[in-house]
């Protein structure tokens, strides 16, 4: 039986390497795909997150921890898909159109994978109509918007207001955040939840779907 | 400004916008205040074209009550000089950029920029559609682990050109004999500042020039990161060196360093690996500084940085900015009390990510006078809103920013 305290291991401290090996035995040897999932890597995560809002984690442990869960999940999510496992939730993140920075929205769609999400992850300078197209296609319950910049958060506002043309804002929650948001920006534009860092943004994300 | 470098009570409040890359005006707001105050109309420079900065020309800076120029590396960060202007029509604005400004534009409206105005290069930024400045384009060679050298991250810094000795020799003349406070960015002693790893002003980079790739390497390639950043010590000081024999004493601070360690609510590491990392470098260029010149020293990092500043003392930096007051820990009273006799605060004086863009110019008064009250006493405080005057910024609001800062001086102007 491989330990799985090791991928535990591996994904706190960032060894990607460590992570695909002990996840490719684990697998060979018959572990379930989500047992990897909800009893190493999402507790694991978790952990990565709590040592971040401690400072105990900056943002280069944070991309190591986020590589190392990713080349876990690389090998078990083509298996649990041809299981019909369901996500925790479906959650579509992007930068809003206007804003390429993405170091802050990669980060928490890795927090939000590594917390048992589906995340579909449009990229940065992403259009209204783009994240419409891909919470319909699939049927996400999470739409997330990241910016850094005060000159494109505007574009949160335009997004949401797209949703609410679209007649669609009744079938997603929609969460925000990045440097210059605020509750305050994000009561304002009508979104449904702030996420002040990558870590919150995961419990944030579990409360909308739970709602 | 002298009094207030030296945290002596100056006659009033110096303020500065314009005199580094870090406190500039964005190229609409430039054309915009020209206009409010009846300057000649006419095209703008845009003497840094990646975060399409305006020149503040004489008679704005004078208009503006300002009290601050700038000097400036003969190139942009995107490798070219600022010089042979040409005209050209920025989403409906007509601006002047250097003749070796060279893009195209993506069917989308995307504006991507050439490295060097090599347009047989990749380009190197993009300025997308909605925006209103570039943001570099990660062009990240395969990295093969057994050949990586810290040479290859340092391709861009060198032994400074006759040229650009020259150019820094002329600048520094013109702007010694304004009367007006000197703030010069000379280059090269940037210690992994984020905007420059990813060379938007090479043609072809090498080394490690992925932003993540970057930040992840500073905890697992330490010793790489220590070898770029000793030869880039070694190399800058002896720049420094040269540019002084030319230029002297005519310039009153220097652009050290941009380097961001603060995020909205915490930091890119921590005290200790800034201590391990950073700390060792920048004492020796600001050691330099100190012993061989009359400059003073200045720290650029946004964000949430008060943990550091007791390392960015015993570095050697004179002066901290942009004092990013809405980021976590950054209360001002508490900033001023607590280092207010050893950092000089250049900026702090108004919110740009909430106040200024967005809120009323009575809004932006009271907390620019606020911030006066807090910050002005026994010196040590040259007024700069928290960065660069961003795009779509009411000019309403920048005028009352201002205007606040002329009455809580006691002058009067434009």
């Amino acid at each position: 039986m491989p330990d799985l305290k090791k991928l535990h291991e591996a994904v706190i401290e960032g060894d990607w390497k460590t992570a695909a090996a002990v996840t490719r035995a684990a697998i060979a040897e018959g572990v379930a795909p989500l047992t990897i999932v909800t009893g190493c890597l999402v507790p694991a995560m978790d952990e990565v997150g709590c040592r971040f809002e401690c400072e105990e984690y900056f943002v280069p442990e944070m991309l190591l921890s986020a590589r190392a869960m990713k080349a876990s999940m690389e090998i078990v999510r083509p298996l649990l898909a041809a299981m019909g496992t369901e996500p925790v939730g479906r959650v579509v993140i992007g930068t809003v159109k206007g804003d390429l920075h993405d170091i802050g929205k990669n980060l928490v769609a890795s927090m939000l994978e590594g917390g048992g999400f589906e995340v579909i992850d449009l990229g940065a300078d992403v259009a209204p109509e783009r994240f419409i197209e891909a919470a319909a296609a699939h049927n996400a319950g999470v739409v997330a918007l990241s910016a850094l910049l005060t000159v494109t958060m505007t574009s949160m506002k335009t997004t949401i207001d797209a949703f609410e043309a679209a007649g669609l804002r009744g079938k997603v929650k929609i969460m925000v955040g990045g440097a210059p948001v605020t509750q305050q920006y994000a009561d304002a534009i009508g979104a449904d939840g702030f996420g002040e860092s990558a870590a919150t943004a995961v419990a944030l994300a579990r409360k909308l779907v739970a709602a | 400004m002298r009094a207030a470098l030296e945290h002596r009570d100056p006659d009033r409040i110096p303020l500065d916008f314009g005199g580094t890359a870090v406190t500039g005006i964005h190229v609409s707001c430039v054309a915009a205040l020209r206009d409010y105050y009846g300057l000649p109309p006419g095209p703008v420079k845009v003497y840094e074209p990646y975060q399409m900065l305006g020149l503040v020309e004489d008679d704005l800076r004078a208009a503006m009550g300002l009290d601050v120029t700038g000097v400036f590396s003969r190139k942009t960060m995107f490798g070219f000089p600022a010089a042979d202007w040409k005209e050209w029509n920025f989403r409906g604005l007509e601006v002047l950029v250097p003749g070796d400004f060279r893009i195209c534009t993506e069917p989308n409206g995307d504006i991507l920029i050439y490295p060097e105005g090599d347009e047989t290069a990749a380009p190197s930024g993009r300025m997308p559609m909605g925006s209103a400045f570039f943001d570099t384009i990660v062009r990240q060679p395969e990295i093969d682990e057994e050949k990586l050298d810290p040479a290859d991250n340092l391709e861009e810094f060198g032994p400074i050109s006759e040229e650009d000795l020259d150019h820094l020799d002329r600048s520094v003349r013109a702007a010694g004999g304004s009367g007006y406070g000197v703030a010069a960015t000379f280059g090269g002693t940037a210690f992994g500042d984020i905007a420059l790893v990813t060379a938007p002003f090479l043609k072809h980079p090498k080394g490690i020039r992925d932003v993540a790739e970057w930040y992840m390497s500073t905890r697992t390639r330490r010793a790489y990161i220590h070898g770029v950043f000793e030869h880039q010590c070694e190399i800058g000081i002896r720049n420094l060196a040269r540019i002084y024999f030319h230029i002297g004493d005519a310039v009153d601070c220097v652009f050290v360093c941009g380097t961001d360690f603060g995020t909205q609510t915490s930091a890119f590491c921590s005290v200790a690996t800034f201590r391990e990392l950073w700390l060792p470098y920048y004492k020796r260029v600001n050691d330099w500084v100190h012993a061989n010149t009359a400059w003073k020293c200045f720290k650029h990092s946004c964000g949430s940085v008060e943990r550091f500043f007791e390392s960015f003392i015993e570095a050697g930096f004179d002066i901290v900015n942009p004092v990013q007051c809405s980021a976590a820990g950054m209360e001002p009273a508490a900033l001023k009390r607590k280092y207010g006799s050893r950092l000089v605060f250049w900026g702090g004086g108004v919110d740009t990510q909430q106040t200024l863009p967005f809120g009323t110019p009575h809004e932006v008064r009271e907390e620019v006078l606020r911030r006066c009250e807090i910050f002005a006493p026994g010196g040590g405080f040259v007024f700069n809103s928290i960065h660069n005057l961003q795009a779509g910024t009411p000019v309403e609001n920048i005028v009352a920013m201002l205007d606040a800062v002329h009455q809580f001086n006691g002058v009067a102007h434009a």
